[in-house]
């Protein structure tokens, strides 16, 4: 490295910066791990989109007939409508725990405790939390027990049973269990504001609703960002295995999503070809749905002053 | 630990000739790899029906019988199996031996796996009641890719405590559906679930579905049903899917079954003594055994789905199905030595095992039926499976099965009409690989 | 701190009731969430410690006999010392292998600013979105032609591809909000690009790795897929495999199931309660710079 003695006499210039071996080398691993692991599986099953098998008998090709015959498949379009369903939830998702970190972030008293309870169930493994909402959204359960006891039974209903209510029950039970992590996630990112901005707006007298849309959220946009980005990303994986132990995407195909008809159309039906033209239509959805979210992403990584 | 190890071997050698001892080190395996040649290793690969306890038990006897091989059990839970095989059999690696449901799966698969020799199945098969679900088209005259060990099926499990609250004979249970229909009512009266049941996953299509088609179908229909040659539109099959939707509408059931699973919350709530009946399996768990634990011995009694066509030929036979089956995998080396262990999964030392340590009803017609507990409802069990029929479950797709299923979730929730299950069906019959024709 | 908190609870002119009542509606709206939040794990132990019948009988309610009879049954079934310690290597080589990588690649995207950077990383984090059961089939494939078949490193290399995408992104934002004068000061210094990666840029980067760990460490302890498919039904598998082989076919004990998780996540909370003030460290000491 004889040009960083150069870069350190520069150095109140812009240092200038070319494809050093250096930068190469750190990004190698990366790169290796990411082509050898996701891209040449990727592009592999895109290959295999394109074929008809049948059980393990050895494939022919069958060009586009896979993606024809997904969608004319009902229950592949109800699988893509029931994900934009769950991506209409984001904003829940998004300042719910906001709303949260904010609160603790008050330093109320106990903030500790209802910090580190509240990551709880993110760490709980998702087949357990099936085991639990069977039992308590049942129609004779305890929510609906205590929705009666309340006054409240008009919302007492059968909570998996319905057609909307089961998506709904089963995104509030995804949401449930990731709401910790974005509470943690917001919590570190207030963490780096500093305490007088907060200190000053609460003298002016702002309101809790003052102090998060007008001090909080500015300051720490790139979190908010980062969190948006995350639960894109993980919103349908993460609903993954409590659809697996919950309900099999089922009442019908109430809570059917792409990833878990991906699972059923390779592993049970084998029926590979097709699940891999349905995996690929959810790879370009979730990309056209990140999309967005990245560019601006960039922009606030990149960007000299928002 | 050493000298516990040298002390076995002492007495291996006293209990047997030289040769047989030299054996009998190497079958000790990794413990002494210099005389590893002599022993082959073989994979298996299964899902452990019938409880670990029961394949320890059997991998040792069977290692004490063949001491020139030895086993390396390649466990992996049941609902993720197809994750895991799927992989091996696309490549081509891994087990030597493997498990699979008989019927329909097997045959999907059947690439994987070497026709077993024709010697083998007919002495073999010779001992076991059926064998035919691992055979093509269930046809033992045609190939067999494994062969099975215990026999499985549905029957209705009644509560005989609750049927007396309700007023009901117990020693009488309903024989027709319209006098289930008046023992329902009864039980309903006294605030009780009648036929608890849970329809999430594959497991109620796949077990209960037999039950009603024996009512309407043959067992040439059943055939078809496997070559796909029988259409869902066929108002045999018609009457079989009303028949299973009227189940909810009569209010048989547990008003969230068609969100809940039957393994295990079906089960749950008869085993807590709030229900009358539930349709489950006859082995391995959620049977007899576990119900009489639960709710005593004396209380639980078994008996036939009740029937709907009184004069149908085949409403008073058992829709029974082997357990699972074992084959070897074609792309094994050592197919020789898998061939034996498959050739000891079906014999009568394994089924002796089923019966005292996986509480499973074996095929083998030779074991010993004194092992048997003592119960009345196994009993019972045990007369229901004299006149064996084909179990239609298993002749459905993976994609039939799924379609039957999320229909009679739909149906019960009185979402979609019967026409249009059928039409599912219809369509489900027509994308499944294994039944269309090119 | 204490300051800070003196200062908070400052009553305004507007009175000091109507302030304490916000306060109580705040603390019991937090309560409510916590003992929702609490609830699975008080559940899944309070199941554990009954019979099988017992939870048929009441699955909400508290066991009125106690039994360990459940954590004996998954002792004697699941070998947990040596699939615990399993879980640990893998989790953990997945974990460090990831984060290292996505150090690398953040520190010559934002910090060499090697051309063509942002491409990097647009395609590493493009990678997130790839479903794992459309590419269990040439995984495996990739993994069998490495030798990798039933192996740690396998294992840890798929961890550490599917860790990736997150990681860098993560790490790639936290870079970029970190001023450049820091860099060029310790090089004024005299430090070498692997110092400053390591010894200027990770301390200060303590949040966003505290983050990402704990992101990376419970889905690779809790995945289910990988392993199966990666350790087939090997020694080396992990200990969620184990837990997952507690239910048959048929046979499916919810309190047997309860107990194996406990076991399996024991290790997690231990983790999860050192770590803990580690985070709390890393965020205070971003705060203060």
């Amino acid at each position: 490295m004889p040009n960083q003695a150069a870069g350190a006499v520069r150095v109140h210039r812009r240092r200038k910066f070319g494809l050093s071996p250096l930068a190469v080398a750190l990004v190698l691993p990366g790169v290796v791990l990411a082509i050898l692991f996701k891209l040449m599986p990727l592009v592999h099953a895109l290959w295999l989109s394109l074929l008809r098998t049948r059980g393990f008998e050895d494939p022919t090709f069958a060009g586009l007939r896979n993606y024809y015959s997904a969608f004319r498949d009902p229950v592949v379009a109800q699988a893509f409508r029931n994900a934009i369903m769950v991506f209409l939830t984001l904003p829940v998702w998004i300042f719910l725990p906001l709303i949260i970190a904010l609160l603790l972030f008050q330093r109320t008293p106990g903030w500790k405790f209802f910090r580190a309870v509240y990551f709880l169930p993110y760490m709980i493994a998702p087949v357990v939390v099936g085991i639990m909402f069977r039992q308590i959204l049942a129609p004779e359960g305890p929510l609906n027990a205590l929705l009666i006891a309340i006054g409240l039974s008009p919302l007492a209903i059968e909570w998996l049973n319905g057609p909307n209510s089961a998506l709904f029950s089963l995104t509030s039970v995804a949401l449930w269990s990731f709401f910790g992590l974005g509470v943690l996630t917001y919590l570190s990112g207030l963490a780096t504001v500093p305490q007088d901005i907060v200190e000053a707006a609460r003298l002016d007298g702002a309101g809790f609703f003052r102090l998060l849309v007008s001090v909080a959220m500015p300051l720490i946009r790139p979190v908010i960002g980062y969190w948006t980005v995350l639960c894109m990303s993980s919103m349908l994986i993460w609903m993954f295995p409590l659809i697996y132990a919950l309900t099999r995407g089922g009442p019908g195909s109430a809570t059917m999503l792409p990833e878990y008809l991906v699972f059923t159309t390779t592993f049970e039906f084998l029926n590979r070809g097709k699940g891999a033209a349905i995996g690929m239509a959810l790879f370009v959805f979730a990309a056209l749905v990140s999309a967005f979210v990245v560019r601006r992403m960039y922009r606030e990584g990149t960007g000299r002053s928002s | 630990m050493s000298s516990v190890w040298n002390f076995s071997i002492t007495r291996r050698h006293l209990q047997a000739g030289c040769a047989a001892a030299a054996l009998a080190l190497s079958s000790i395996g990794m413990a002494m790899p210099a005389s590893a040649q002599d022993v082959t290793t073989i994979k298996v690969l299964n899902w452990q029906p019938g409880g670990p306890d029961y394949w320890a038990a059997l991998v040792k006897a069977f290692e004490a019988e063949n001491p020139d091989v030895k086993v390396e059990l390649e466990t992996v839970p049941f609902d993720r199996y197809p994750e895991v095989q799927g992989p091996y059999i696309a490549t081509k690696s891994g087990p030597d031996v493997m498990e699979n449901n008989s019927g329909l799966e097997l045959y999907d698969r059947r690439s994987a796996y070497i026709p077993l020799p024709a010697d083998l199945v007919k002495s073999a098969g010779s001992d076991l009641i059926t064998y035919s679900g691992g055979c093509l088209n269930f046809d033992a005259s045609q190939a067999c890719y494994g062969l099975p060990f215990g026999y499985q099926g549905n029957v209705m499990y009644y509560n005989k405590k609750v049927l007396k609250e309700a007023g009901l004979d117990p020693q009488n249970p309903p024989k027709t559906w319209d006098e289930m229909d008046k023992a329902c009512k009864a039980v309903a009266a006294i605030g009780k679930t009648c036929l608890a049941h849970g329809m999430t996953g594959v497991f109620p299509a796949y077990w209960n579905f037999p039950e009603i088609a024996r009512n309407y179908l043959s067992e040439d229909d059943m055939r078809a049903v496997l070559a796909g040659d029988m259409p869902w539109t066929d108002p045999k099959m018609k009457s079989i899917l009303e028949a299973m939707a009227s189940i909810g509408k009569r209010g048989w059931i547990n008003s969230n079954s068609p969100s809940i699973s039957m393994l295990p919350d079906g089960a749950d709530i008869f085993s807590s003594g709030k229900a009358a009946f539930a349709s489950t399996i006859i082995a391995d768990a959620v049977n007899w055994q576990a119900f009489g634990a639960a709710l005593g011995d004396e209380n639980v009694g078994a008996m036939r789905w009740p029937v709907l066509v009184p004069d149908a030929p085949l409403a008073n036979s058992f829709s029974g199905v082997e357990s699972s089956v074992f084959g070897v995998t074609s792309w094994s080396t050592k197919q020789e030595a898998g061939l034996k262990f498959v050739k000891f999964i079906a014999g009568k030392k394994n089924g002796d095992l089923l019966i005292s340590v996986g509480g499973g009803i074996p095929l083998n017609k030779n074991v010993d039926t004194t092992l048997f507990p003592k119960s009345e409802a196994l009993a019972q069990i045990r007369e229901i499976i004299k006149k064996p029929t084909l179990h239609v479950g298993v002749l459905l797709s993976g994609q039939e099965a799924d379609a039957l299923a999320r229909g009679w979730q739909e149906v019960t929730l009185g979402r979609i009409s019967v026409d249009d299950w059928v039409a599912r069906m219809q369509v489900a019959l027509e994308e499944s690989p294994g039944k269309t024709k090119e | 701190m204490s300051a800070a908190a003196i200062q908070l609870r400052r009553p305004g002119p507007s009175g000091r009731m109507l302030r304490s009542l916000a306060r109580w509606l705040v603390t019991f709206a937090l309560v409510v969430v916590a003992v929702g939040a609490l609830y699975p794990l008080l559940f899944t132990i309070i199941n554990s410690l009954k019979s099988r019948v017992a939870y048929a009988q009441s699955p909400l309610g508290l066991p009125a006999n106690i039994t360990f009879e459940n954590y004996l049954e998954t002792f004697s079934r699941i070998h947990v010392p040596r699939l615990l310690f399993n879980s640990i290597v893998t989790t953990a080589g997945g974990l460090v292998l990831s984060t290292v990588a996505a150090l690398f690649i953040a520190y010559a995207v934002t910090k060499l600013r090697m051309p063509g950077g942002n491409l990097v990383f647009l395609f590493i984090i493009s990678m997130l979105v790839i479903p794992s059961q459309v590419v269990i089939y040439p995984l495996y494939d990739t993994i069998l032609s490495l030798g990798f078949g039933g192996t740690y490193q396998g294992l840890i290399l798929a961890y550490a591809a599917f860790g990736l995408p997150m990681s860098t992104y993560l790490l790639v934002a936290y870079f970029r909000a970190i001023p450049d004068e820091l860099i060029e000061a310790a090089r004024l210094d005299g430090a070498g690009d692997m110092r400053i990666l390591f010894q200027v840029l990770l301390p200060v980067s303590t949040p966003a790795i505290a983050a990402l760990s704990i992101l990376n460490f419970v889905w690779m302890w809790n995945d289910l897929l990988l392993p199966l498919v990666i350790m087939g039904g090997s020694g080396n598998t992990t200990l969620m495999v184990g837990v997952a082989l507690l239910s048959g076919q048929y046979d499916v004990s919810i309190p047997l199931i309860s107990a194996g998780l406990i076991v399996a996540l024991l290790p997690v909370m231990i983790v999860y309660l050192v770590f803990q003030r580690q985070i709390l460290n890393g965020a205070i000491a971003g705060a203060v710079r």
